[in-house]
């Protein structure tokens, strides 16, 4: 059983199409990760599943139920961005208040809510006034209150907001904890190299469309791209190589290198036999590695060309936003 | 239920987060000590029988049901002999009656005065004259001026009985002329019995049950723990009901309106600020829930603010003067219910505009357009009542009727409570003299029905939005 799916989900405001057709899956155990830009409808695909906004077509499932219903909510927690805790509460009487809403009994409310705090870091000042608290700290609140209840799945919008490094490192090391203990989790980040390293499937969303998805390395898959530059006063025979049907580039950096692209089913391998045939020294041999920064800029130019100077002629923005 | 008491809760520590409510507690405190400072010392029986019988002259014709007033100065009351006896005393009433004008049957005037006023008592009013009417057609203001004029009161010179009739009055009828006198003017329960005298004189012993602290007893108020005397000679009654009317249910529930709009026009709009909502609808909790546990979340606010201070008073009262009647408590529940209204639509307002400013605003003009129709109706009553309006356009009063039919009882839960204290408070002559019989009062079954119904279609409204809203 699939944790969240949703097909063809589509949500117009107005003439504004925020969300146009998308299809995902999210499996058991799984750290998901939703990217986009701003404007993307990451946040709308969200508040859809949890019901916070309704869908204007397609369909949406949460642990097998109805997204956005009561009861399935009740198995869900989340985080969203940019939230803002009421100002009178302690972290403990916040925490106190949502976990009496999630239906979590007193008792166990009194056991959980330090262990949470605990857990991201802030028992410390649990009964202090949130309105004292530093922006990563709140974060870190909001993310407690996400586990209060014990959910199956945890959606986090930016979770790692305004955390500095070590928290930003502290709470990684957290959501790999609760995906080790069976928690499936749902996360939109804008920082794409936190969620290369912590997520396994990622899908990028570009102006209500998925664009892209698939596991981390299915993205970052190679391409057959080297560098390679030889010994000083040695020259590249590009022409030698380009015979054999490479696509051969020099480079103005490093001088002397030169760019050599694989094409279906060629190696590296019959270029090095060459430069050693021709007695050639080799200095340097190294695959382009493709980050998912990489991926991410590349489908987005590709899905919307100059779409940034479009946006910032002003696009308008959904209802929500944030996204 | 869990949800709805961590609600309730959540209100509760929103409101005290902040001074208004420290203000707020603290005006009360001082309000409950200025009047568990005061001291009401009943005045010697003996000293308090004179001084009731001496309201005597003050009479309601119809056997005492009309409220029309009439008075009668030629008799002259006393009491003497006053003894405890039970849990009340027994005295001696003389009367001396005016018998100098004869016995022609042709004067009107003529015959036994007493005998007279008891005859006069037994009839119906007749020729009445308003006191607009004496105060050579001027209208009276309500008190400070402002307002409406104040119920129209009639007055009745019909003192004139036949000789036939005065000697028509019976022992039996004298006593219970008395009797009602006794019940109208101090709230006393008596019991007369006739005793043997030569006309014009009259003597009466009276047995008279429940104490000094009868609403009517003369009583000596002091203010500030005694240090200053405020008068002598005071019906318990009336103080109570200046206290209990006119300062608590009518300035302080004002200002207890008033302020708990204030405080409470931030609970909604706080919910449903972006960012916070969010935090909320991803619980598992219906948006109804949510905004129907919020409303009453703001309403328990104001009940348990009324009831600390209401509460505090009437026990104040109660303590000082010995006087326990419960029905001033009722303010809690009717001040409650009137902040109901006005925080449905501030409710609403919060729902469409999730402004507190917009919802404080639209709320406290409301709040005063619905008590400038019940002021007009009050008007347009009266007029009607006394037949005085004739120069008035029909469409005027078919509009406020219209006005006061569909918008809630505002103005006429404030009578109705009003009139429970009195009923608590004043005897029945005072209650006449103050021209409160003459208020028509609306029945609590449409004031409170029309007004739910108001308040569950602003719910309606508010509820429908939120559920269609997106977050």
């Amino acid at each position: 059983m699939s944790i969240i799916e949703t097909r063809n989900l589509t949500k117009t405001y107005g003439r504004i199409e925020a969300l146009k057709g998308v299809s995902l899956r999210v499996e058991k155990g799984q750290i998901y990760g939703l990217l986009g830009q701003n404007g993307a409808g990451k946040t709308t695909l969200i508040k859809i599943l949890l019901g916070l906004v309704r869908r204007t077509d397609g369909e949406a499932t949460l642990l097998g139920e109805p997204a956005g219903t009561v009861r399935v909510r009740r198995r869900v927690g989340y985080l969203p961005e940019d939230h803002q805790f009421p100002y009178y509460h302690t972290a403990y009487s916040l925490m106190d208040f949502y976990g009496s809403l999630y239906g979590v009994p007193a008792p166990v409310r009194r056991r959980r809510i330090p262990e949470t705090l605990e857990l991201v870091g802030i028992a410390g000042r649990m009964h202090s006034k949130i309105k004292t608290y530093s922006k990563g700290m709140k974060q870190r609140l909001g993310i407690a209150q996400a586990l209060m209840h014990d959910p199956e799945l945890i959606i986090l919008d930016e979770p790692t907001d305004g955390v500095d490094p070590m928290g930003r490192k502290e709470i990684r090391e957290l959501m790999a904890t609760l995906k080790k203990s069976g928690h499936t989790i749902f996360l939109n980040s804008h920082l794409l190299g936190e969620v290369e390293m912590i997520c396994d499937r990622v899908a990028i969303l570009q102006r209500g469309q998925l664009v892209r998805e698939g596991t981390i390395a299915e993205l970052t898959q190679q391409k057959g791209l080297y560098v390679v530059r030889l010994a000083e006063g040695q020259s590249f025979p590009i022409e030698a190589v380009a015979q054999q049907g490479y696509t051969v580039r020099p480079l103005s950096e490093p001088p002397g290198a030169v760019e050599i692209a694989m094409h279906d089913g060629q190696t590296i391998d019959p270029v090095i036999r060459l430069l050693v045939e021709r007695g050639l020294s080799l200095r340097h041999l190294v695959e382009q590695k493709q980050t998912l920064e990489d991926v991410f800029m590349k489908t987005v130019e590709e899905a919307e060309p100059g779409v940034d100077r479009q946006r910032r002629r002003g696009a308008a923005r959904p209802v929500g936003g944030g996204n | 239920m869990q949800s709805f008491f961590a609600i309730l809760k959540d209100s509760y520590r929103e409101a005290v987060d902040g001074f208004v409510i420290y203000v707020m507690l603290g005006l009360s405190s001082v309000v409950i000590l200025v009047v568990a400072s005061m001291s009401f010392t009943p005045a010697e029986p003996a000293v308090a029988m004179e001084a009731i019988v001496q309201r005597f002259a003050v009479i309601f014709p119809d056997k005492g049901r009309s409220r029309v007033i009439s008075a009668s100065f030629e008799n002259r009351y006393s009491a003497s002999a006053v003894k405890p006896e039970g849990d009340g005393y027994r005295l001696r009433l003389s009367v001396t009656a005016n018998s100098s004008r004869g016995d022609d049957p042709d004067n009107p005037q003529a015959g036994d005065s007493f005998r007279r006023t008891v005859a006069a008592w037994l009839k119906q009013p007749g020729r009445t004259v308003k006191m607009s009417d004496l105060a050579g057609k001027q209208q009276p203001t309500g008190p400070g001026g402002g307002g409406p004029p104040p119920p129209e009161i009639e007055f009745s010179f019909n003192h004139e009985a036949t000789i036939e009739e005065q000697r028509a009055v019976t022992d039996a009828q004298m006593e219970e002329f008395l009797r009602n006198q006794f019940a109208v003017h101090a709230g006393l329960t008596a019991s007369v019995q006739r005793r043997q005298a030569n006309e014009p004189q009259y003597e009466f012993d009276v047995t008279t049950t429940g104490g000094s602290a009868v609403r009517g007893w003369p009583h000596t108020m002091k203010m500030f723990f005694g240090a200053v005397t405020v008068s002598e000679d005071v019906n318990l009654g009336t103080v109570l009901w200046i206290i209990e009317d006119q300062i608590i249910n009518g300035v302080g529930g004002a200002v207890a309106l008033l302020i708990g709009l204030i405080i409470t026009a931030f609970f909604i709009p706080n919910m449903l600020r972006k960012g916070s909502i969010d935090l909320l609808l991803c619980k598992p909790i219906g948006r109804v829930q949510l905004l129907i546990y919020k409303y009453i979340g703001g309403l328990t606010f104001v009940f348990l603010i009324t009831s600390f201070t209401v509460g505090g008073i009437w026990l104040a009262i109660a303590l000082r003067s010995g006087h326990w009647d419960p029905r001033f408590l009722a303010v809690i529940p009717l001040l409650t219910f009137t902040f109901g209204i006005v925080y449905a639509v501030s409710t609403l307002i919060a729902v469409f505009t999730r402004s507190p400013i917009a919802a404080m605003i639209v709320s406290i003009g409301f709040m005063l357009f619905l008590y400038i129709v019940g002021q007009v109706k009050t008007i347009f009553d009266r007029l009607r009542l006394e037949e005085r309006g004739d120069n008035m356009p029909q469409w005027a009063f078919t509009l406020v009727e219209i006005l006061n039919n569909w918008l809630p009882r505002y103005k006429d839960l404030d009578k109705l409570t009003s009139k429970l204290i009195a009923d608590g408070t004043l005897t029945e002559a005072e209650r006449r003299t103050f021209g409160l019989a003459s208020i028509e009062y609306p029945s609590w079954e449409s004031t409170i029905l029309v007004t739910l119904a108001f308040i569950a279609v602003m719910l309606a409204l508010s509820c429908m939005r939120m559920v269609r809203r997106d977050y």
